[in-house]
Parts: structure tokens; C-alpha cells; sequence
């Protein structure tokens, strides 16, 4: 089951389905005080993000993000687990909390002095089961699939080749 | 691969797989000078001290808006040292195309033949074979004395047939060919994905080098070219059905005439199924699960289903997108023909009319006994006139090229 799901490699997001998430990521914040929230797919895509991101790289983060919490999972399997829900790295004056959110996200959080590491783990499981759920809902539901432009693959082969031409 | 429609954006992931030294992160290190900044992000290396990558390289490439979606490659090293298999299995999950960098020397031949096996295992585990994915070999280091011959390299290491390029990664020579066309093998891949039928892509075989043969289209209907393989399997899915047997019908058996007329009718199919989405019409998970396990409840185990598909060289996947296309086709009637059941109601008098008209034919049965047959054939003639109508109509309009020295 878990090999037919990662077999399904293609991650489909839809314009209801982030709305609601957008929702929940910014009362999030609220409550828990964080500077900022980014929701990552396990493969390393960024899914969307909300709060005071700016000078953050989104996409390096996501990547690491996804790595370090994949790579965690060897050490929870020394410990009889199959995975570890959360993780949290704490800096001088910035810290980072991540949650696992279902089997295929994560969030991550950023916040400092303003908050508590409580605080923030209490909200983030919160957000995390909430998420799942819409996920989890997203799908199942039967959505009108969409579909990307004709011509789109062409036309980014010859972006390439601009982008490269020397 | 991230499609985010809410956001605009697909987010492709390719990896730079190999032996350790091979010059992965060289390849990226190049790419990552030639690209012009705003396409590009910072390239971050997890290095341990021996300048060998020790978690992963990453290197975020955004090639701006391309038809209304923003398009962004994310390119990653794998470690190349043996002792690093862990990270190098979870940097390939969700990988969307791979890259291989082999070390053209004689005496690394070794090595890039193991790492070549550990990546096709590693995939393995996620249920994916090496020659299913895109997937491109680079000889690098090319400008060594000690490197074998391109042609031996085919010969001794590319068992899985994959696409090659040549390169000297360190002054940048071949490196970004390589990303071209790994790029390229990845998007054909969306575009034939995405195509309304899919007509184009039915996974038929096991055999590597036979996936890797170019493709032959037997026919092009407007935007979809139907290549010979998945007319093979529609030519031997309807003998099926006429002949209401399992009896696995040879390609070769059918004469050219047959051929003909089953092309004909695909076409069709492929164009119903074009208006369909042009009518945004879809099929839903639980409509297109309900009729595949009608199907797959007719084996009594798993493995009778497997033995099943395999001696049709068909997948279970194959198999659901026939399944959703044919709810798509019958829900499509309804479209067009809104009164059809009103139209396809067969009055006792035609029954009768049908009845003495070929009475030869009955094997002198009673009307009682062949009046439920007769009905259902008369249903089945009505709903094909009905739809050749309709047919004509899309015809018409369609840009249709049968390529019949192919078939």
C-alpha cells in the first residue's frame, strides 16, 4: 500500500484545498505567536507558506527540511520507532520546530524569544491533525481534474535553452 | 513532482546519482555558475571534510513563469560513498528523473557498475524500475587517458539502455546537454501524462530494452498520436470481447482489413474521449474502483489476477485508465443524447419484425427464449448509429492522420 502511494509521485494541490490550509497556517500563527510557518511535501517541495518569511530561501529550507526528517527516521528505527512526529532545533535567538503532518507533510516552524517551545508544539500538533484531515478529504474527494497547457513541456525545453546557451 | 494549481507552480525533482568522486556535485557546481542569478538559488553542500558530499547538494533552479505556471527544477546530489545508503534512498523519493554520473575510467568500471545496481535497487523500494523513469547516463571525465571507450561503457555498463551524453564536468563540457535532456525526458513525461486520453503511453512491457525503443504511432487524432503498442492492446482487448473469449489473440493474426477497421474505431473512441474533456466530463475514483474490482472479483487470488495481466502484458494502472475512460465514454452519451434511453427503447413490434425477419438464424428457438438477445443486439445497433452520428459530426471537425504503413 505504501509503495502504491509512492508510486503515485505526481502532488496535486487545488485552489479550495490551499485556501483552507492558508486559513489554518495563518490562525496558527496567531495563537502560537511564530514568526513563520512553511508546509512541505516529504519530497521537498514547498506546498505554501505564511508569515515573516523574508531572507528565508523556501526552497532550500524545504529541501533540508524533508532530508533532515527523513534522515531522522534511521535513528527512530534504532529506537524501535518507525518514525519520529516531531523535531525541534533550537538556535541562539531562532528556533525551528517540525511536525510530521499524515504521511506525506510536514510543517515547519520558525519563532523566537516571543514564544515558548510549548507553546508552539501544543498549536503545531493542533495544526497538524487539522491538516491531515483536509488532506486526507482532498483525497478522497472527486476532484475535475485540471490540466496543464498543451505546449507547456515545449515551451520549457526552450526556456532551457535560453537559459543556457553559451 | 508538485503540481500546485493554487500557486501557479510545478516543482520538478531530478537527482545526480553515482559512484562516489564521480563528479556530481561538479555538475551541479557548473550549472550553478552558468545559470544568470535571478534563475537560480543558493547551492547548498552538506560536505564533510574530505570534500565529499556527505548528506546531499541542493540547487534550486526557477525558470520563471512558462505558460501561466511558474516552473522550478530542483536538482540533488545523492553521497556517493557506499556507507551512505540511507541518504542516498531518501534524497530518491519523489525523485522525478535521474541522472548518472559514471566515471569513464577503466578502473572505476567496478564502482559505477555497483552504484548503477544500488540505485536500481534503491528504486526498487519505491517501486519504480530504472528504465521506467527518466533517466540519463553521462560518461564523464572523458578527457582522462585511463577512460574506456564510449562504446565499451554501452557495451559493459548501460544494461538499462538509458540515454547518454559525454562530459568533462570540471570545465563544464557536456554538463549542461546532460541537464537538457534529462529535463526533457522528465517533461515528455508530464505532457503525455497529461494528454486528455493518454492514448500515447500504456506501459505494455517488461522488457527494458524493448520500453526504450522509439515509439511508432499508427495514427495522430488532433493533439494525441495512438502509438502501435496500445493499438496492439485495443485490436487484442476487442477480439476479446467479440469473441467473448480470454483466448490471448497474436497482433500479427489480425489481417490488415481488420486492422483498418479497428483503427477506425479507435479513433473514434480517442475522439469521444477528447469531447469529453473539452465537456469537462470525469470519471470519479469510486466510480472507476467500482468497475475495476467487477473485473478483478472474477480471480479467486492475487497471484491467478497477476498471471492474468502479465500474459496480457497489461498493468493493474492500464487497467484503471481503461476503466476510467470507458465511464468517461458512457457518461459522454448522456451529453450528447440526452433522451438516449427515450431512443434506445425497443418496442415489442420490433422485437417480433426482428424475429421473423430472421428466423433462419434462430435455430428454431422461440420468441420467448431469444426475445431478451434480440433486444439487447437491437439496443447495441440503435446506440452505434446513434453515436456513428455523432461521430461524423466530430470527424468533421478533427484533424485525423492514419499512418496505415505502420500498422
Amino acid at each position: 500500500m505504501k509503495d502504491e502511494r509512492l508510486r503515485e509521485k505526481r502532488l496535486t494541490y487545488y485552489k479550495e484545498d490551499l485556501e483552507q490550509i492558508d486559513k489554518l497556517l495563518e490562525e496558527f500563527l496567531k495563537l502560537s505567536n511564530a514568526k513563520s510557518v512553511f508546509l512541505i511535501d516529504k519530497e521537498g517541495h514547498l506546498i505554501t507558506r505564511k508569515g515573516a518569511s523574508e531572507g528565508i530561501n523556501a526552497d532550500t529550507l524545504s529541501a533540508l527540511v524533508a532530508g533532515s526528517f527523513a534522515a531522522t527516521k534511521e535513528l527512530a528505527r534504532i529506537l524501535g520507532e518507525s518514525e519520529f512526529s516531531v523535531m525541534f532545533h533550537q538556535g541562539a535567538k531562532d528556533h525551528i520546530h517540525i511536525v510530521l503532518v499524515g504521511d506525506r507533510a510536514i510543517t515547519a516552524t520558525t519563532f523566537d524569544e516571543k514564544t515558548t517551545v510549548g507553546m508552539i508544539n501544543l498549536y503545531a500538533k493542533e495544526l497538524s491533525s487539522k491538516l491531515e484531515k483536509i488532506f486526507d478529504i482532498a483525497s478522497r474527494r472527486v476532484v475535475q481534474e485540471q490540466h496543464v497547457e498543451s505546449g507547456y513541456s515545449e515551451s520549457v525545453k526552450d526556456k532551457l535553452d535560453d537559459l543556457f546557451k553559451d | 513532482m508538485q503540481i500546485n494549481y493554487a500557486k501557479k507552480l510545478i516543482s520538478c525533482k531530478l537527482v545526480y546519482y553515482g559512484p562516489g568522486m564521480s563528479g556530481k556535485t561538479t555538475n551541479l557546481e557548473l550549472i550553478h555558475q552558468k545559470v544568470p542569478d535571478e534563475n537560480k538559488g543558493e547551492m547548498t553542500s552538506i560536505a564533510t571534510e574530505g570534500d565529499r558530499t556527505l548528506f546531499f547538494d541542493f540547487l534550486p533552479l526557477d525558470l520563471g513563469e512558462v505558460r501561466g505556471m511558474t516552473t522550478k527544477f530542483q536538482l540533488y546530489t545523492v553521497p556517493g560513498q557506499i556507507y551512505y545508503a540511507s541518504t542516498r534512498k531518501l534524497v530518491l523519493q519523489g525523485a522525478d528523473g535521474i541522472i548518472f554520473v559514471a566515471d569513464s575510467q577503466a578502473e572505476k568500471l567496478e564502482e559505477n557498475l555497483e552504484s548503477l545496481q544500488d540505485l536500481a535497487d534503491n528504486l526498487k523500494e519505491y517501486g519504480i524500475k530504472v528504465t521506467e523513469i527518466p533517466f540519463v547516463i553521462q560518461w564523464n571525465k572523458r578527457d582522462l587517458p585511463t577512460a574506456m571507450p564510449v562504446e565499451e561503457l554501452e557495451e559493459k555498463v548501460n544494461w538499462p539502455k538509458a540515454a547518454t551524453t559525454s562530459a568533462v564536468a570540471a570545465t563544464g563540457e557536456g554538463v549542461l546537454q546532460t541537464l537538457k535532456l534529462a529535463a526533457s525526458l522528465v517533461l515528455d513525461r508530464l505532457n503525455a501524462n497529461t494528454a486528455p486520453g493518454a492514448t500515447a503511453t500504456t506501459q505494455t512491457s517488461e522488457s527494458a530494452a524493448e520500453e526504450r525503443k522509439p515509439e511508432i504511432y499508427v495514427a495522430k487524432v488532433n493533439q494525441d498520436s495512438i502509438s502501435k503498442a496500445y493499438f496492439s492492446q485495443y485490436c487484442q482487448a476487442q477480439h476479446r470481447i467479440n469473441a467473448k473469449s480470454d483466448a490471448v489473440e497474436d497482433f500479427k493474426k489480425f489481417s490488415r482489413e481488420e486492422k483498418k477497421k479497428l483503427l477506425e474505431s479507435l479513433v473514434n473512441y480517442v475522439l469521444l474521449l477528447q469531447d469529453a474533456k473539452k465537456r469537462n466530463i470525469q470519471a470519479s475514483k469510486e466510480e472507476v474502483e467500482s468497475q475495476l474490482s467487477s473485473f478483478t472479483k472474477r480471480f479467486s487470488s492475487k497471484e491467478k489476477l497477476d498471471e492474468y495481466l502479465k500474459n496480457r502484458k497489461i498493468t493493474l494502472d492500464a487497467l484503471r485508465n481503461e476503466a476510467t475512460k470507458n465511464i468517461i465514454i458512457g457518461k459522454i452519451i448522456f451529453e450528447i443524447i440526452p433522451d438516449i434511453n427515450e431512443r434506445l427503447k425497443i418496442s415489442k413490434d420490433e422485437i417480433q419484425k426482428f424475429y421473423d425477419s430472421n428466423k433462419d438464424k434462430m435455430g428454431g428457438n422461440p420468441l420467448e427464449k431469444v426475445k431478451k438477445d434480440i433486444k439487447s443486439h437491437l439496443k447495441s445497433v440503435r446506440k452505434r448509429k446513434l453515436l456513428g452520428e455523432f461521430h461524423e459530426k466530430l470527424k468533421e471537425q478533427a484533424q485525423i492522420k492514419i499512418f496505415e504503413d505502420k500498422l
